[in-house]
């Protein structure tokens, strides 16, 4: 469960293989239609661009000897014909392919994204988020043209390729193995570079990565830097990750360059090997003239496609560093997920119920065991007890942001395992500790609570909250833009905003998990005001160490040891002088 | 908006940060021009291997007289190709090595002035927008030294060579051919001005993209916890949508003057065999003036073709540079005063604020007004009032986070302006409300402003903020790693490594901003206890709701909308009746 950081690379755990490849080809699958018709276009334009030549030579040959000038207009017409015809197709070909291209894209990134959606905060927590990032915006982008351009290349140069060999064949069957020897020392040559040239590439990503999410930590962070006047260390820090991002970069480039002067080497070798052969070993006379100059001019067109072919190879290698690591977030298993035969939960009355749960977040310690305890609808519960006894986990379960070991949890009688996680959110209203401000308006804020709601439904809300006030003293009022890291705002603001983003979308059930510690109490009394109007009808959970906040509340439990360890009213509990009554005292103390 | 001057011009700009690497690149440079120039030689070897041995009319002979130069021509045809693939490939590494050079430099740049910027900065760009900088926008920069720039001098050394060598073989054949030329360039002029805001357009798009990610992740708590994942992706398909489209643009407008800049790409070899054709049967041309030309035409023809792909990169580089020299040459407006003063030695710890008035440049409150107080060494205040009265703005502006708009703040008798910032903040241990965490072990967090400390010590201030039972708790105790922002750690625990982490520069100014809200009561009382009895000398401020915290302070001081509205000792306010007295009875109840 080690959790990664900038300083670590992150492993691979599931290593590339052709399974992946074919996997990459589904995205192709919406638009083989338009990419096999490029094809075509791009395969009779190749076509007519072969004609060229032709078209000069008999030029050269029959009309300029002949001194023949109609002959020459004539052949000028066909040739520009030539040309016009390859130029439109290329340009026809272009155009699909670059809407072929940017949706392949475009699908991928959805995908990732959409997956990232359902994946549990654990794996967000397990991360830094820079290198969740980083495959989504700049990983997704290097792919597409491999999978696109590339591809057709690849078949379009292999029939080349193909008809080429088979032309060689024909014309001396020798002669044409003389120039195929030279495609085992090729294979031998790019298997070794690949080996290389993939483990290269691999480590820049890793290396990028690292560098991104250091970066972005930084970002995030840079005032706690400059309090604690970090800045020099830091950026030895940086450039350190830098550096790692160059070396690697080197190392990468240092066989990806390799690749073109290595096939141009072995083709001019091979050349040559044809005329040695050709003239001098298959003895004088034994070759016709014309054979060596068919073959010899065959050999430049058969290295010319291993040559792009080559070009391509590279490429794919490259960024196959990167599609793995896009498929392995795709691949990302989601724990908590709707169950095949998940009912919509029907509108919450707001009884919850735990039986006999069990939970721990990893193997190594029990959070909650034989958890068991019932909610009537209506009733305010407060948690209190230790930090880290497992508060917020319990308020986590109702909400099934975590599945549960044993037991099970129950709303209306009803096991929350068995209901989409969509009707069962969308009925609760949750507010977690980290008060999130999204970059926009305020009012878009808070409308993120309710999409549809209307300017008074908003300040309406605010008002409950006691926000209103603050807000409106803004200049630009509800529509003041705010940053995500909301720096204009301060904690206690950001809060009553969430909280105002949260009584706004109705829930049936609340979660208050201390959502109210940077307010101040006058304010917060105020809003309890607000509240308790509110909240009545309301199934309520709330977290909280102001006693304020907890007295008022119908049911008190004590939560420690993975387990309820008090419960009852603030008087009961008074009573009981256990371990409320110590917690309570301990503020009177003075 | 982009109109903005800077001090340089772009390629100046370029070109001062490839220092170090000048040499070497001028000497890319011209290994481009000698491997392009074997390229164009190469074929004349294999031409001569043809003519002699193959073709001619006394091939046969040749073969058997000459076999020494048959096998001398072959030999210096592998030797030449040899030799271009190696100058190519050294040329190719050449241009990486210093296009990783500048790409290093301008990036650890980068970071530092990021790093110390503003608050206004800070406010003013999205950390998916500043992202999208230091990564997209500057490979691009890179791009342009390691490859366009190769392309360009290859493009313009093999059109200028041919373009001679077709003059000296026959200027008429030369003119008719070159005449096209500058059409091509007129075509790339038009297009350039089409593309170039397509680019500035598509990096807004690319970086209101990584900001929507960017944020839905750091969110993804907020996102879950309203069952908002369907319009986040709404949200997110738009970027992509926009993104995508934007994309599809601009490439089509290089789609769009395709055609042409082809056509008049093709129409050399065109001319070639028109006008040659005409010479040759005029016989003004001989045969072996035709093929020497012809044999070179895509020489002259392929740099046309690349024009539009080089400009296309050209101006992605030049929109992308923009963007990155806006923050290369941004200056924070809160910087070491000329004669700043370096603060070596632990400060005694006065603090004194006089008349200091203060208002946010974009206007929006809290505002401080005309605040005056003092603390003396050693003196713990407590600062109290509503949600956005100011409190927090107020002791942002003692590390200078902030400028006061008038009055001054003075520690140990000297405004805090007069200090250099890195010596007056290192005096300064500060914990914020929100707590941001690294995702690193706990032992780095806490000893984040002073990496050197041993562990025992960073124990130590862990006992100090209570924060050492729940750390030893964990299996794998100090080293444990906490995720980013602290994610997997409860409120409270955050708040008391933030604690621990402010502790342990040993400030002699400690500035708590509401940093135990989260932490429980009984725990939070322990803390109480240990700061009172640090053992470092320690001027404290702190902001607190809570009036168990504030209950010992020496000074409390009441803040209503940016003005001091009540001060003393929790005795002396307890009896006045005023909002402390209140908040008192609000918190107590019935006591």
């Amino acid at each position: 469960m080690a959790r990664n950081t900038y300083k670590v690379d992150e492993k691979l755990e599931e290593p590339f293989d052709i399974k992946h490849l074919l996997r990459a080809s589904g995205y192709i699958k919406k638009y083989i239609k338009r990419m096999l018709f490029a094809m075509t276009l791009s395969g009779i334009g190749g076509a007519f661009g072969y004609l060229a030549p032709m078209i000069i030579q008999k030029a050269l040959d029959v009309a300029i000897p002949a001194a023949n000038t109609t002959m020459l207009f004539q052949l000028v017409a066909l040739l520009v014909l030539v040309y016009a015809i390859s130029t439109l197709f290329a340009t026809i070909r272009g155009r699909i392919m670059v809407d072929v291209s940017q949706n392949i894209i475009f699908d991928i990134r959805k995908d990732i994204f959409e997956h990232l959606q359902e994946l549990p905060f654990q794996y967000y927590d397990d991360r830094p988020h820079g290198k969740i990032l980083i495959r989504v915006v700049n990983y997704v982008n290097s792919v597409s043209d491999m999978l696109s351009n590339g591809l057709i290349n690849i078949v379009l140069e292999g029939f080349n390729l193909l008809f080429i060999i088979g032309f060689m064949f024909a014309v001396d069957v020798q002669l044409a193995l003389v120039v195929m020897c030279g495609v085992p020392f090729l294979a031998i040559f790019m298997n070794y570079i690949k080996n290389k040239q993939r483990k290269a590439w691999q480590a820049v990503s890793n290396k990028n990565s690292n560098l991104n999410a250091y970066l972005q930590e930084n970002i995030v962070g840079a005032r706690i830097t400059q309090i604690f006047s970090r800045e020099d260390e830091n950026a030895e820090v940086f450039k350190e990750l830098s550096d790692d991002c160059r070396k690697t970069w080197h190392t990468a480039v240092m066989y990806s360059n390799l690749v073109w002067p290595g096939i141009d080497t072995i083709s001019v070798l091979v050349r040559a090997a044809i005329f040695l052969f050709g003239l001098v070993v298959f003895g004088q006379g034994n070759k016709s003239l014309g054979t060596i100059v068919a073959i010899s001019s065959y050999a430049s067109f058969f290295w010319q496609p291993i040559m792009n072919l080559g070009n391509i190879f590279n490429n794919f290698i490259n960024n196959i560093a990167y599609l793995e690591r896009i498929f392995e977030t795709i691949d990302e298993p989601v724990e908590v997920k709707d169950a095949e035969d998940a009912i919509t939960m029907p509108p919450i009355k707001g009884k919850v119920e735990f039986k006999h749960v069990d939970f721990a977040y990893d193997e190594t310690k029990d959070i909650l065991t034989d958890l068991s305890f019932t909610v009537e609808p209506g009733e305010s519960v407060a948690l209190v007890g230790p930090t880290g006894a497992g508060k917020s986990t319990i308020v986590n379960l109702i909400s099934r942001f975590y599945n549960v070991n044993a037991g099970e949890v129950l709303i209306d009688d009803q096991d929350i395992s068995k209901v989409t996680l969509h009707s069962l959110r969308s009925q609760m209203g949750i507010m977690m500790q980290d008060s999130f401000i999204f970059s926009g308006t305020i009012e878009d804020n808070i409308r993120y609570g309710k999409l549809d709601a209307t300017k008074e439904e908003i300040i309406e809300a605010s008002k409950t909250v006691c926000a209103d006030e603050f807000i409106s003293s803004m200049k630009d009022g509800y529509l003041t833009e705010v940053k995500e890291r909301g720096s204009s705002l301060s904690e206690g603001q950001k809060q009553l905003i969430s909280f105002a983003r949260t009584l706004l979308s109705n829930p049936s059930i609340l979660v208050l998990d201390e959502a109210t510690s940077s307010i101040d109490v006058q304010t917060e009394h105020a809003l309890q005001m607000g509240l308790n109007a509110m909240l009545k009808g309301r199934t309520s959970f709330i977290i909280a160490h102001r006693l304020s906040t907890i007295r008022n509340c119908d049911k008190i439990m004590y939560i420690d040891n993975g387990g309820i360890m008090e419960c009852g009213s603030h008087e009961e509990l008074m009573a009981k002088k256990g371990y409320y009554y110590r917690l309570y005292t301990a503020q009177k103390v003075s | 908006m982009d109109n903005q001057k800077f001090p340089k011009t772009k390629l100046a700009w370029l070109w001062e940060n490839t220092k170090g690497g000048h040499v070497i690149y001028v000497f890319a440079m011209l290994g481009t021009i000698l491997y392009n120039a074997l390229q164009l030689t190469v074929p004349y070897f294999s031409g001569r291997i043809v003519d002699l041995f193959l073709t001619g009319p006394t091939a046969r002979e040749n073969l058997i007289n000459q076999r020494d130069l048959f096998y001398r021509l072959i030999i210096t045809m592998i030797l030449m190709t040899l030799l271009r693939v190696v100058v190519m490939y050294f040329d190719c590494m050449a241009y990486e090595n210093v296009s990783q050079l500048a790409l290093y430099r301008i990036r650890n740049f980068l970071f530092q002035k990021i790093e110390r910027q503003d608050m206004t900065f800070y406010s003013t760009y999205r950390t998916g927008d500043l992202m999208t900088r230091v990564t997209g926008d500057l490979d691009a920069v890179r791009h342009m030294l390691s490859w366009v720039i190769r392309v360009v001098i290859e493009s313009f050394s093999l059109f200028f060579a041919a373009a001679i060598y077709f003059v000296v073989v026959d200027w008429k054949m030369a003119l008719c051919i070159l005449v096209i030329s500058p059409f091509v360039f007129l075509i790339i002029r038009l297009f350039r001005d089409k593309v170039a805001p397509m680019h500035a357009l598509l990096r807004e798009k690319l970086a209101g993209m990584n900001t929507v990610a960017q944020e839905n992740i750091a969110g993804n708590r907020v996102v879950k916890a309203f069952a908002r994942e369907d319009y986040e992706m709404q949200k997110f398909q738009a970027c992509n949508e926009e993104y995508r489209d934007t994309n599809k643009a601009t490439a089509k407008v290089w789609i769009h003057y395709y055609p042409y800049v082809e056509s008049f790409a093709n129409l050399m070899p065109v001319v070639m065999l028109l006008a040659g054709g005409l010479f040759l049967i005029k016989g003004s041309l001989s045969m072996g003036e035709y093929v020497a030309i012809s044999g070179l035409i895509w020489a002259i023809a392929n740099p046309m073709r690349m024009m539009g792909n080089i400009m296309n990169e050209f101006q992605r580089f030049s929109a992308a540079s923009r963007k990155v020299m806006e923050i290369y040459y941004s200056e924070p407006k809160i910087r070491n005063h000329e004669d700043a003063y370096t603060q070596h030695d632990r400060f005694q710890g006065k603090i004194e604020f006089k008349n200091v008035s203060f208002q946010y440049a974009d206007g929006n409150l809290p505002v401080l007004h005309n605040i005056s107080f003092t603390v003396e060494p050693g003196q713990t205040v407590a600062i109290m009032g509503e949600t956005g009265c100011g409190k927090s703005t107020l002791i942002h502006l003692i590390p200078r986070f902030y400028e006061a708009t008038e009055g001054e703040i003075l520690i140990d008798g000297r405004n805090v302006e007069d200090y250099t910032l890195e010596s007056l903040r290192k005096q300064i241990g500060m914990a914020t409300q929100d707590v941001l965490l690294y995702s690193d072990s706990i032992e780095g967090n806490i000893a984040y402003g002073d990496s050197h400390i041993k562990l025992e010590e960073v124990v130590k201030f862990a006992r100090y903020s209570e924060a050492s039972e729940f750390i030893a708790k964990m299996p794998e105790g100090y080293d444990t790693i906490v995720g980013e922002r602290g994610v997997g750690l409860s409120g409270g625990q955050k708040q008391r490594i933030s604690l621990a982490r402010a502790l342990a520069v040993r400030p002699s100014i400690l500035i708590l901003d509401d940093t135990t809200s989260a932490v429980d009561m009984e725990t939070e009382k322990k803390i109480q206890d240990s700061l009172n009895h640090l053992d470092f000398p320690c001027t404290k401020i702190i902001i607190a709701q809570r009036t168990s915290t504030t209950r010992t302070a020496d000074k409390i001081i009441i803040l209503k909308d940016g003005r001091i509205v009540e001060e003393g000792s929790h005795d002396e306010l307890k009896e006045k009746g005023g909002y402390y007295s209140e908040l008192l009875k609000l918190q107590t109840g019935d006591m």
